[in-house]
């Protein structure tokens, strides 16, 4: 792992252990493909068990339900080194523990958890998130999508969009306004009928990753699949935290990996009789882009700390999604610039990358909406709305 | 059935060529900076051997990892227990490296022998540092067990071992008593990767920690018997040549009789 500042002199042995084994499990597993799958827009569904034997889905939720319980520094280890090979995999692993199994755990009852978790935490479960829709993912309190209670069932109407692991799942987290207008969340089982999941396609980024279009035509489940404890938006923006959480940690892989493959090729490839890693303007890039990944493995080695002792907040990770995401999408570019021609070919990860990263800038909270957040916090003047 | 897999702690064969360094003077190895060394791969392979031959019997039993050396690094030597071992014992000694093969061989079989109730020995056929594959067949020897090498698969039947191993056409299935010793490579199959469970539980076990005085090895069994005069990396060369044929078969066909010309193939 790229650690200029000794950072995993920090970590304890077994979570220098899980970072060590889960590279070697990814470096044989996806990376030799990796980039295949991205250009024929293929998710290998055929992983998603060995994924969960190998603990990596819902890692540091509790033994009890099937998951490793793992601490927070050893997930955002884990999702660090998923993004390193590709977002996609970042995306398919945080989505299942954070977005599908977390508000599981966080808000459902005895029954849900126990029936849902060991399933989803072995990968025999898939799990999305539905919050956005199609008028404007950042503003999630103005959806359409409407839950009616009908005797002992919801009848679901309306429409989600850009969600991740859409067509693949066999549940959906949805959020939903009741009739008083309050956020509800809701098990719905992808074979329901009236539920459709169309996948989107042409997507220029995140393209390993499935994302889908979700319509609930009069959908019916049962009352016992709300989520008891979820009421009002602050439930789905909870679970938004502990996955921009993940993100903060997987950026920094990506920009591992980028920086890599630019620090190689810039000492192999020589113009003039010299090789580019010895021109000043080479340097100062890969100088920023090394200075960036040792900022951004501490920024989120803090918020592990934090978040394992129970201190962090939504600013915090606001911060660290913001700076880190940015950051590697910057890094990106610098590296596909110093590859020159190389660097918009499959054949190396910084293309892909780098139009993966345009996707992580973005959702869980754009940049920009992220910056209103903390500036938010920091003055008590709300700029969002 | 009690087993005892030998693991041994060796640098990443990945290391670079730039990262290997030799101090000529002191005619050793200097470990790389920044590059952690590894459980041995072929150790690896039998730490597998002995977790299905576990699994066969229906998880009873008891894996003991047995590791002989200077400076052990924790997060490298757990990687078996993270795979489902049970025990580990680090005979940790400063006076290793003054060790020829005959001396390793007589602490890891005292070694062996002070562990109550093994049945069954498992080694790596040889280590990726140096390569010499003496230290199995050395202790098979001492301990007076049969000794089979480079198992496909080993097999408890009764009180019995079949055991496939394999030859450079094929293999033979041998009949072993469950008391020998057995080496195993990469043709047994890929060994398992840790899982997070299996880290965790292993973070709860605390390797053993033994002395070579611990062993009752006297002084005339350490002494070695080969002494390292002379340490240096080979000067490599390297030559490009391009085959050219008629057509793409043709120059297959040439490059196959030069790799036979220079002994390759
Ligand atoms: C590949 C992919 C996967 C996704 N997966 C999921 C998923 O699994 N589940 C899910 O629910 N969603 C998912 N999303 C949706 C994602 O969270 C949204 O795209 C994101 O929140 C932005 O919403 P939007 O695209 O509607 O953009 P908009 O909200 O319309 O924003 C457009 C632009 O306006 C800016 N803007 C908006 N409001 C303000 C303001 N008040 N002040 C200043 N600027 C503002 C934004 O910063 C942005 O630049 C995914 C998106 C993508 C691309």
């Amino acid at each position: 792992m790229l650690d200029y500042y000794n950072v995993l002199d920090l970590l304890s042995s077994e979570e220098r252990q899980v970072q060590s084994v889960v590279r070697d499990f990814l470096d044989s597993e996806i990376l030799p493909h990796v980039a295949d799958w991205w250009e024929k827009a293929e998710f290998p569904t055929h992983l998603i068990t060995k994924f969960g034997e190998m603990g990596l889905l819902g890692a540091n939720l509790p033994a009890e339900y099937g998951c490793p319980q793992v601490n927070n520094m050893t997930y955002g280890l884990i999702m660090y080194e998923l993004e390193r090979v590709d977002s996609g995999f970042r995306s398919f692993a945080g989505v299942q523990s954070a977005l599908a199994m977390y508000p599981i755990y966080k808000y459902g009852s005895e029954d849900q958890k126990k029936s849902y978790l060991p399933n989803m935490a072995a990968g025999l479960t898939i799990g999305c998130f539905g919050l956005t829709e199609h008028e404007g993912g950042s503003d999630p309190d103005q959806m359409k999508t409407t839950a009616r209670k009908v005797g002992e069932s919801y009848l679901i109407n309306g429409s989600k969009m850009w969600i991740t692991n859409g067509s693949i799942a066999d549940i959906a987290i949805v959020w939903a306004k009741d009739e008083d207008q309050i956020v509800r969340g809701f098990i719905v089982p992808t074979d329901t009928p009236g539920f459709t999941a169309n996948k989107i396609q042409r997507k220029m980024s995140m393209r390993n990753s499935i994302t889908s279009e979700l319509i609930f035509d009069d959908v019916e489940i049962p009352v016992t699949n709300i989520l008891p404890q979820a009421k009002g938006l602050s439930a789905p923006l909870a679970c938004l935290t502990q996955a921009r959480f993940g993100i903060a940690w997987g950026s920094m892989g990506v920009l591992e990996s980028v920086y890599s493959d630019a620090l190689s090729f810039s000492n192999i490839r020589s113009t003039f009789d010299k090789p580019i890693a010895s021109r000043q303007l080479v340097q100062d890039k890969l100088v920023d882009m090394v200075v960036d990944h040792t900022k951004g493995l501490l920024l989120a080695t803090r918020l592990a700390q934090l978040k394992d002792a129970g201190k962090m907040q939504y600013q915090h990770v606001s911060v660290a999604k913001r700076e880190n995401a940015r950051s590697a999408l910057n890094g990106a570019r610098s590296a596909r610039e110093i590859l020159g021609g190389s660097g918009i070919t499959l054949d190396y990860s910084v293309i892909r990358h780098m139009l993966n990263m345009e996707t992580v800038d973005t959702y869980e909270g754009t940049h920009d909406i992220h910056t209103l957040v903390i500036g938010r916090d920091i003055t008590g003047q709300n700029a969002l709305v | 059935m009690n087993i005892v897999v030998c693991v041994k702690q060796v640098m990443d064969p990945d290391t670079p060529i730039s990262a290997f360094v030799i101090d000529e003077v002191e005619k050793k190895v200097v470990p790389a900076q920044g590059i952690p060394p590894v459980v041995n791969g072929y150790c690896e392979n039998a730490v597998e051997a002995a977790l299905q031959i576990k699994a066969q019997e229906g998880g009873e039993g008891t894996i003991t990892i047995l590791s002989l050396g200077t400076d052990f690094v924790m997060d490298v030597m757990k990687k078996p227990l993270s795979m489902g071992a049970d025990k580990m014992i680090l005979i940790q000694d400063e006076h290793v490296a003054e060790l020829d093969a005959a001396g390793i061989v007589n602490v890891l079989s005292a070694a062996i022998n002070k562990i109550p109730d093994v049945d069954l020995v498992l080694c790596g056929q040889q280590a990726s540092d140096w390569d010499n594959a003496h230290i199995p067949m050395g202790i098979a020897e001492n301990l007076n067990l049969p000794c089979i090498t480079s198992a496909l698969n080993i097999e408890h039947t009764g009180d019995k071992l079949l055991v496939q191993s394999a030859l450079p056409d094929g293999y033979q299935t041998l009949e072993a008593p469950v008391q020998s010793l057995i080496t195993v490579n990469n043709l047994f199959g890929e060994p398992r990767y840790p899982t997070l469970k299996g880290i965790m539980q292993a973070s709860r076990k605390s390797p053993e920690i033994w002395s070579i005085s611990d062993l009752g090895v006297s002084s005339s069994e350490l002494e070695p018997f080969l002494i390292l005069s002379e340490l240096k990396i080979p000067v490599s060369e390297g030559n490009c040549e391009i085959i050219e044929g008629e057509d793409d078969a043709d120059s297959g066909r040439l490059l196959a009789l030069k790799l036979r010309e220079e002994k390759i193939i």
